[in-house]
């Protein structure tokens, strides 16, 4: 006869502690493990939504098709407005300027229309649309560094504008993607009227299309598109993935945070299965007294399940409030990087999956030592306490029943199964290791020669006595300081790509959009105020590859499904020139570099790692379109490119006689000398303006503080997102830690009782730990990189910069807090008198 | 077929442990009457198999060979659990280190057992027995507030509260002065009275033994004698 649920439970609450002593790793590993999932799921829903639900605002349209250096003709332009209402523009970088200062900025005319969707929004409060004349809206930044105000004038160009309003919220801002400067929004009309719509200018002119009928597909649309006008250049993009820059990230973003949840998961597992072990080993005695009074295996089963049952339900309830109440943090620290709703957001579906998660993790963990727990014999009473719980098949069976249903879960539910599928096969494996090793310190230490010294004897069999917790302990102290690595490594790496990578050779202008005829005078211009100035140009024009491949079989990229994997070269416009001789960085790696004035064959050189993605090959044939016209050109040789110079870096490199006809400008790079001064600087922008109102100047310095800032949220997000694992890894640690001592209290006491000095405890523990936690410690080290690898260099795409001593100094530190967490426990134990000791075992 | 005046009938009981490769005899072939309502002492040097023996009897362990009857169950047909049910309200057993559950007020020690055997009034009766036990003002009290002797009351307010038909006592003076000691063997024996159960004790004491009908002394786990004492 079993026992009623409602005595069960009765019974159950009077043997719990009020305040969940025993229990609190177990409310600590549920509470974090939910919370970080709860708060995973919240964010990544919520950004998921704001793009679904934003698309058309973000995107300004529910289509947008860019294109390089020219308007649309009238055909393409009719073919747009087939699809519902079209509201054009163009955008640029140009200079702005008063009398006493020059300014870079990214140009945005916009017509009438615009914004189709969503609205802009100035400091003083005004909803307004496009600007109307010579009005124009202008961002802060701008303001300031013109030196003007509200209704002063500026120059862009040739034409006078006036600062009507500044900007404070730009509907389609996100899509626009990496600023080059501060925006200014003007009328459509107003960069022709300034002479920056040259032949060959750099400049995009985009077109959104608001669909007449909202159900219609977006990307049926696109296809059409492409297929009718197959060599425009066309770059079209969807409201479903209106900033390719955001989706990117937030790709990204979510890969890390499913990896982030699932190994928050993993810990807080190993934190459960320890908690509930040394719960219950601490229970033995109320299970066996319970047993002795005349509770059945199931009675006690039943009691128990529900005693860890009501600490998963209140630890998991707790993490999925912090959760919800964390998310606006987060939000707030992606703010700008990523579409998030503002404020407190609360996703069902998010807090269902990650409870579900959490209880399904207690139950996996927390079923073997419960139902171990079932077979400890009422005569326990009479025996050695060190007996440790009988293995039993079920335990195993409801283990890995519990196990799979989690894996199903993460599988089903992940964006990324690969992954996901990937990080559970590491962790499983990384578990088989961490046992295997457990196991192997176990059968060491029963192998060594017993010592003589009765000190270092006990500490050699506390490592593989019966009842041993050095299983337990090498899983928890393993994934605790890999954890640690994790963190330290993932950080490190990020902040040196922020630090060495950036700003490495990088020149202090680009300047686009040079008159060819006007070179001999920007290098004066340049050169008499900075005569050892170190000015670089190259011919610059946009075009896109429309086909590749061997001759008489060439690949019509608009014919492709899908690009093939890395060769993103392929997609949409991008930035063409042509040169004599190997540009500066690049190193041809096949084929031979075409003589000075080639009058042959028209020639191309190509990245070989486009040309490795692609399958081109030294002879095969490659077809550009530049301002609609097709030209084709063979591939003489394949070249590497150092993309971190930051110079002009160009994919595609033709002979002179292959492209040069196309109308262009030239693009120069300006390597200013150390220390020049700002007031030189200042002269220089403005003589440029005045004598080639046309060009425009990008400043790296504003660049790379954009860069910088981005790279920062990133690792603000990183490290809060991680920051959650290693909680969870530090109570498990810890746990493991306080359970493990818990088993040697005993022969603490004993020891003191038979003559042992307090430092020669000490001492045997520091070396007991110390040799634990040092071979755990070089084991985290290959698992916390090993992963801290994948996250930066597959997932965020960075180099693999750590700053190793960053991370030793932090494995340290983890060894250090286990050291000292083991021995500060032992302290009252060793302050107290030894028959007083005694008394309290 | 077991006469009804036996509490405890056992054949040939034999109980081995350890593991197969290194098997350790404990009991060798045990013949045991006890009449209900028997009070018994159960004497032996340390080693001899007295509290292994109480245990088989009780059902906390299951016997290695041999058959076993007690109140009425077959105990030897019976799997760990069975045996755990056949406890319940029959047989109250009190230990040497009294086992109280240290989460719980001495009112639900008491009456966790009988809650376990589905009694709906298990509070009362608890409260009740407390008070019989001369602890009727500790009841809201946990195992750590109270006294070795207090705890050894409860332990037997616990045992006694069910009206089992049977009582096991494992050294219950052990671990207490020989004032408190006496008192606790007076609590006992009134208790026992009361209720009219047989009561089966392990001793070291003499003394103790000498207030029992019956004396059965242990030796290398055999009964080496079994004496009345004269006791009514």
């Amino acid at each position: 006869m079993s026992l009623p649920l409602r005595t069960a439970w009765g019974i159950a609450r009077r043997d719990l502690n009020a305040r969940f002593k025993g229990l609190r790793l177990l409310l600590v590993c549920m509470f974090l493990g939910t919370a970080a999932l709860a708060a995973i799921g919240t964010l990544t829903s919520a950004i998921e939504r704001e793009l679904a639900s934003s698309g058309q605002e973000l995107l300004g349209g529910d289509l947008e098709v860019e294109v390089w250096q020219r308007s649309l003709s009238d055909a393409e332009r009719n073919a747009l407005a087939t699809y519902g209402n079209v509201s054009s523009g163009f955008r640029l970088q140009a200079m702005a300027s008063t009398p006493a200062a020059a300014a870079p900025i990214e140009l945005k005319a916009v017509d009438a229309k615009w914004p189709m969707f969503g609205t802009l929004t100035l400091t003083d409060g005004r909803s307004v649309g496009a600007p109307t004349g010579n009005d124009a809206w202008i961002a802060e930044t701008a303001i300031e560094r013109l030196g003007i105000k509200v209704g002063d004038s500026f120059t862009v160009g040739t034409v006078t504008l006036k600062a009507a309003g500044v900007i404070q919220d730009e509907p389609d801002r996100l899509s626009e993607g990496f600023a080059l400067g501060p925006t200014v929004i003007v009328a459509d009309a107003v960069p022709a009227a300034a002479g920056l719509l040259q032949p060959g200018s750099l400049y995009q002119s985009k077109h959104r299309i608001a669909f007449a009928n909202p159900q219609r597909d977006a990307e049926t649309v696109e296809e059409a598109l492409t297929k009718a006008f197959p060599t425009a250049g066309f770059d079209i993009r969807t409201r479903n993935r209106a900033s390719p820059g955001a989706d990117r990230f937030v790709r990204q973003m979510s890969d890390f945070l499913t990896l982030v949840g699932l190994a928050a998961l993993v810990i807080a597992g190993i934190g459960i299965a320890g908690g509930v072990s040394s719960y219950l080993d601490q229970r033995r005695g109320s299970i066996a007294t319970l047993k002795v009074l005349g509770a059945t295996s199931g009675d006690i089963v039943r009691i128990y399940a529900m005693q860890i049952g009501v600490a998963a339900v209140i630890g998991s309830g707790a993490g999925l409030a912090a959760g919800v109440l964390v998310t606006p943090v987060l939000g707030a620290a992606l703010q700008g990087l990523l579409p998030v709703e503002s404020g407190f957001i609360i996703s069902p579906s998010a807090l269902l999956l990650a409870g579900a998660y959490g209880l399904l993790v207690a139950f996996a963990f927390a079923a073997a030592p419960l139902l171990r727990a079932r077979t400890y014999p009422a005569m326990a009473l009479m025996r050695s306490g060190v007996v440790p719980l009988a293995r039993d098949k079920r335990a195993l069976l409801a283990t890995a029943l519990g196990l799979a249903a989690i894996c199903a879960l993460a599988l089903l539910t992940t964006a990324q199964p690969m992954l996901s599928g990937g990080f559970l096969l590491g962790a499983g494996a990384a578990l088989a290791l961490l046992a295997a090793l457990g196991w192997a310190i176990q059968a060491i230490a029963r192998r060594l020669p017993r010592p003589s010294n009765p000190l270092l004897r006990s500490a050699l069999s506390n490592l593989h006595r019966p009842g041993a917790p050095t299983g337990a302990l090498v899983t928890a102290l393993g994934f605790g300081l890999a954890a640690f690595v994790l963190l330290a490594a993932v950080q490190s790496a990020i902040d040196g790509n922020i630090q060495q990578r950036v700003p490495r050779e990088a020149p202090d202008y680009f300047v686009l959009d040079v008159p060819r005829d006007s070179e001999p005078r920007f290098f004066e211009l340049v050169q008499a105020d900075f005569p050892k100035a170190a000015i670089r140009t190259v011919p610059t024009m946009r075009g896109a590859v429309l086909a590749y491949g061997a001759k008489d079989a060439m690949t019509r990229v608009a014919d492709l499904k899908e690009l093939p994997d890395g060769a993103w070269g392929l997609r949409g416009e991008r930035g063409l020139t042509y040169a004599d001789a190997i540009p500066q960085g690049n190193r041809v790696v096949a084929g031979e570099w075409w003589s000075p004035f080639h009058n042959g064959e028209p020639l191309v050189s190509v990245d070989a790692e486009l040309a490795k993605a692609a399958g081109l090959e030294v002879g095969d044939y490659l077809t550009v379109g530049i301002l609609g016209v097709e030209r084709t050109a063979r591939i003489a040789n394949l070249r590497e490119i150092d993309w971190e110079s930051m110079g002009f870096n160009f994919l595609l490199v033709f002979s002179r006689n292959a492209i040069a006809d196309a109308p262009h400008n030239l693009s120069a790079t300006i390597d200013l000398p150390d220390g020049s001064d700002s007031a030189a600087r200042g002269r220089l922008l403005r003589g440029l303006v005045k004598e080639m109102p046309s060009s425009s100047v990008i400043e790296v310095g504003g660049i790379l503080t954009e860069a910088r800032t981005i790279l920062q949220q990133v690792s603000l997000a990183t490290l809060a997102a991680a920051g959650v694992t290693v909680l969870a890894g530090l109570a498990v640690l810890m746990g493991a830690i306080a359970a493990a001592r818990a088993a040697r209290t005993y022969d603490t006491v004993m020891l003191r009782v038979l003559g042992a000095s307090r430092r020669q405890i000490l001492l045997l523990q520091l070396a007991e730990y110390g040799l634990i936690a040092g071979v755990l410690a070089l084991v985290a080290l290959g698992l916390g990189s090993g992963l801290a690898w994948v996250v930066v260099t597959q997932l965020f795409e960075f180099d693999w910069l750590p700053d190793w001593r960053e991370v030793f100094g932090v494995l340290g530190l983890g060894v250090g807090l286990v050291l000292a967490f083991a021995l500060a426990g032992s302290l009252p134990l060793l302050a107290a008198k030894p028959a007083r000791a005694l008394r309290e075992l | 077929m077991t006469s009804p005046s036996l509490a405890i009938n056992a054949r040939n009981l034999t109980l081995t442990l350890g593991s197969t490769a290194a098997p350790v005899t404990i009991l060798r072939g045990i013949d045991l009457d006890i009449a209900r309502g028997e009070v018994v002492a159960l004497l032996g040097p340390s080693g001899s198999g007295k509290s292994s023996l109480m245990a088989v009897l009780s059902g906390l362990e299951r016997a290695s060979g041999g058959t076993i009857n007690v109140a009425g169950a077959d105990f030897a047909g019976l799997s760990e659990d069975g045996l755990a049910a056949a406890r319940r309200g029959r047989i109250g057993i009190v230990l040497q280190a009294f086992h109280l559950l240290p989460t719980m007020t001495a009112a639900e020690n008491v009456a966790t057992p009988m809650e376990l055997a589905g009694a709906s009034d298990a509070t009362p009766r608890a409260l009740a027995e407390l008070e019989a036990v001369g602890l009727g003002h500790r009841t809201g009290h946990y195992p750590t507030q109270l006294s070795g002797g207090e705890q050894q009351r409860v332990a037997i307010a616990r045992a006694t509260a069910a009206r089992p038909e049977l009582i096991f006592a494992d050294e219950p003076t052990g671990n207490l002065d020989a004032a408190t000691g006496e008192e606790i063997i007076n609590l006992l024996f009134a208790r026992r009275a009361e209720t009219g159960a047989t009561l089966l004790i392990i001793t070291h004491d003499a003394s103790l033994a000498a207030r029992c009908e019956r004396v059965l002394t242990m030796a290398d786990g055999v009964i080496a004698s079994d004496t009345m004492t004269g006791v009514v």
